[in-house]
């Protein structure tokens, strides 16, 4: 068991503490003068609190957990594309064409067959743009299909 | 007999039929929330909140639908600890030890009608302590100064890893990186902008609303997908209900101390329901001795965890109301709706807002009676959906968290940020920091560094003014404590749950 997970969190945290103390310090002076606790009083702090714990992981690390390799390393990041491109695409093309091709293709990607996947997509797109539209009026996204 | 009054109240505003309605409707989606594998309260609750925010429900509804939620995920929790062993959410984990052999006796179904009545007992027990609780706490709490509040919120991170969290240092971690999330912005007090990075859609902050779905509901599905349990698991046969009302009756002490076990446990900061259910178990067992064949398949022993989980999960509430400081991950859930609803949690709360404090009390009361009446003849509809499998269910939750987010804003840059905080999420809980302490301190960074700032203005910047009282004082030692404890009494309390569980089904 290896334990470089710790130490390179440690490392980062160790960089953003000081990174983030450091951008405290440099805020012009508030209007009216310095008080007793400025806009930097607290980040200071923070910053010294997350530099300390962060240095305590480098030195004491807990064992790794397994990390994903291959196949499944790729599964999630093809997961991660199929929710930025759900995103992106919401607005364009519509809810209910966007939300059936993100939950059918994430459907598919764990396991189910792909004819039930996107029909499942279809199916729950579609009653909720309907209980959103209709019954809750709240307005999704209608997409080129919608009509004006 | 002010309380009574106040109850009443409560009930008056819990009862109208509007309310009623959504506190059934949580109830029901509570339960099959709890019932999910890979959908824990805390999770479920929080794609909740942005529902309830856009549907534009007065803060009293709003709170009365996700206490109700609150409450059936406790009860959901039993039903896939009860038919698939595996524990719906953590304090369900010593149903497994007699409800699973119950199932595999043929009696399913007994062991799901014992869990309910189980359950509605220990939230009765649970709910009539806050009632009793929590106006005595709020009082004694008005006496706070800034200083001890500051020293209240530091004992609240430090005891929320738990006595049975394994590294306190990444709970400490964990705080103070979601207290630094929460100084992004513009400062209230001066104006100052801090890590805005000329981005406008900083200035504002960090909606905490966007990372509490993110972290939660995408790193959970990042986490099913990594696991590939995605076609989901086989069901145990629920079968005809066989209970006597014998059996009932013989449960019935054994609810009693559960019940109120649990209910201290959950108010305890730092303890919890896990904790609850684990010492109405083995206290159970110990008790009834050779009485009782636990572990077995005793209804008593499936009785036990889940009066004691239940009876927590209202104890839990009693610190989030009256000091604003919850002690579990789905009171702080439910602490992030409080605030976005501009109600300030706390000891005023029951005075400022009295007509929503005591409106979720009877709602938690009026909901635990729904409950009983929703699981015994809809258990048999609760049990057909937990056999969904996760595949089509996962992917259909996560959309249903974008479309939240989404109605909230309208706005695409809020998507892609939840989904940045679900990957932060995922990687942070595969080098095992915890969430929840991530949330609080986004919830609680604001109120903390205005403590900070008034307790300093107050003593003209002399720093010792925070441990200057025995109240301060008493509070920065026991916050203390709750570091300190895991490294002494973890190892042993996790080494003894882990042998309770190994061992019970097969002891004798």
């Amino acid at each position: 068991m290896t334990a470089r997970g710790d130490r390179v969190l440690g490392l980062v945290l160790l960089v953003l503490a000081v990174a983030y103390g450091w951008a405290a310090q440099q805020w012009p002076e508030p209007f009216g003068g310095a008080e007793a606790v400025g806009p930097e009083t607290f980040p200071t702090l923070l910053a010294i609190v997350l530099a300390l714990s962060s240095l305590y992981l480098m030195v004491k690390p807990d064992p790794d957990q397994g990390w994903p390799l291959g196949r499944t390393a790729g599964e999630l990041v093809l997961a991660l594309v199929i929710l930025v491109v759900y995103a992106a695409l919401i607005e364009p093309l519509g809810f209910v064409a966007a939300t059936t091709l993100a939950v059918g293709s994430l459907s598919w990607r764990m396991g189910a067959k792909p004819s039930t996947a996107f029909l499942s997509g279809l199916a729950s797109a579609v009653v909720v743009f309907v209980v959103f539209n209709y019954g809750l009026s709240l307005s999704l996204p209608a997409g080129p299909l919608g009509g004006e | 007999m002010e309380t009574l009054q106040f109850l009443m109240d409560g009930f008056a505003v819990a009862l109208t039929p509007y309310n009623l309605m959504f506190a059934l409707f949580g109830a029901f989606i509570g339960t099959l929330i709890g019932a999910l594998p890979g959908l824990g309260p805390a999770n479920g609750v929080a794609i909740l909140i942005p529902l309830a925010f856009t549907l534009g429900l007065p803060p009293e509804t709003a709170m009365i639908l996700l206490t109700s939620v609150y409450a059936g995920a406790m009860y959901g929790g039993r039903i896939s600890s009860i038919l698939l062993n595996i524990p719906g959410d953590e304090p369900a984990m010593m149903t497994c030890l007699d409800g699973y052999p119950m199932a595999q006796k043929g009696r399913a179904a007994d062991a799901l009608a014992i869990s309910a009545i189980a359950s509605f007992a220990g939230g009765l027990i649970g709910t009539i302590g806050l009632i009793l609780l929590a106006p005595v706490l709020a009082r004694f709490a008005l006496t706070f100064g800034p200083a001890e509040y500051f020293a209240l919120f530091l004992l609240a991170f430090a005891t929320l890893g738990g006595i049975t969290g394994k590294n306190p240092m990444k709970t400490v971690v964990a705080a103070t990186l979601g207290v630094m999330i929460s100084t992004v912005g513009i400062d209230i007090a001066t104006g100052t902008q801090r890590y805005t990075f000329g981005v406008l859609e900083l200035y504002e902050g960090i909606d905490f609303i966007l990372a509490i779905v993110g972290l939660f509901a995408i790193s959970e599905l990042l986490f099913f997908i990594e696991s590939r349990a995605g076609a989901g698991r086989k069901l145990i046969q629920v079968g005809k209900l066989s209970l006597s009302l014998k059996e009932v009756i013989a449960t019935i002490p054994t609810l009693f101390r559960g019940g109120i076990l649990g209910f201290i446990s959950g108010v305890l900061p730092g303890a919890g329901a896990s904790l609850g259910s684990f010492i109405s178990y083995t206290l159970e067992k110990q008790y009834l001795g050779k009485k009782a064949h636990f572990g077995d398949g005793d209804s008593r022993g499936v009785a036990a965890p889940e009066a004691g989980n239940n009876g927590a999960s209202s104890g839990a509430l009693v610190p989030m109301l009256t000091l604003g400081v919850p002690g579990s991950g789905t009171t702080a859930v439910l602490l992030a709706m409080l605030i976005s609803l501009n109600i300030t949690p706390g000891p005023l709360m029951f005075t400022q807002n009295a007509d929503i404090v005591w409106g979720v009390i009877a709602a938690l009361l009026i909901g635990n009676v729904l409950l009983l009446v929703l699981n015994i003849p809809l258990v048999g509809f609760f049990v057909k959906l937990l056999s969904v499998p996760p595949m089509y269910l996962l992917p259909v939750v996560t959309m249903v968290a974008f479309v939240g987010i989404y109605s909230i804003s309208h706005s695409t840059f809020d998507l892609y940020f939840m989904i940045a905080f679900g990957v932060a999420g995922y990687v942070l809980r595969k080098l095992d920091i915890p969430l929840v302490p991530i949330i609080l301190g986004m919830l609680l960074g604001p109120e903390m560094e205005k403590n900070l700032g008034h307790a300093l203005v107050l003593s003209d910047g002399d720093w010792s003014t925070l441990w200057g009282s025995p109240l301060a004082i008493g509070l920065w030692a026991f916050a203390a404590l709750g570091l300190a404890l895991p490294y002494i009494v973890g190892p042993l309390l996790r080494r003894r749950m882990k042998v309770a569980i190994t061992e019970g089904p097969e002891s004798d």
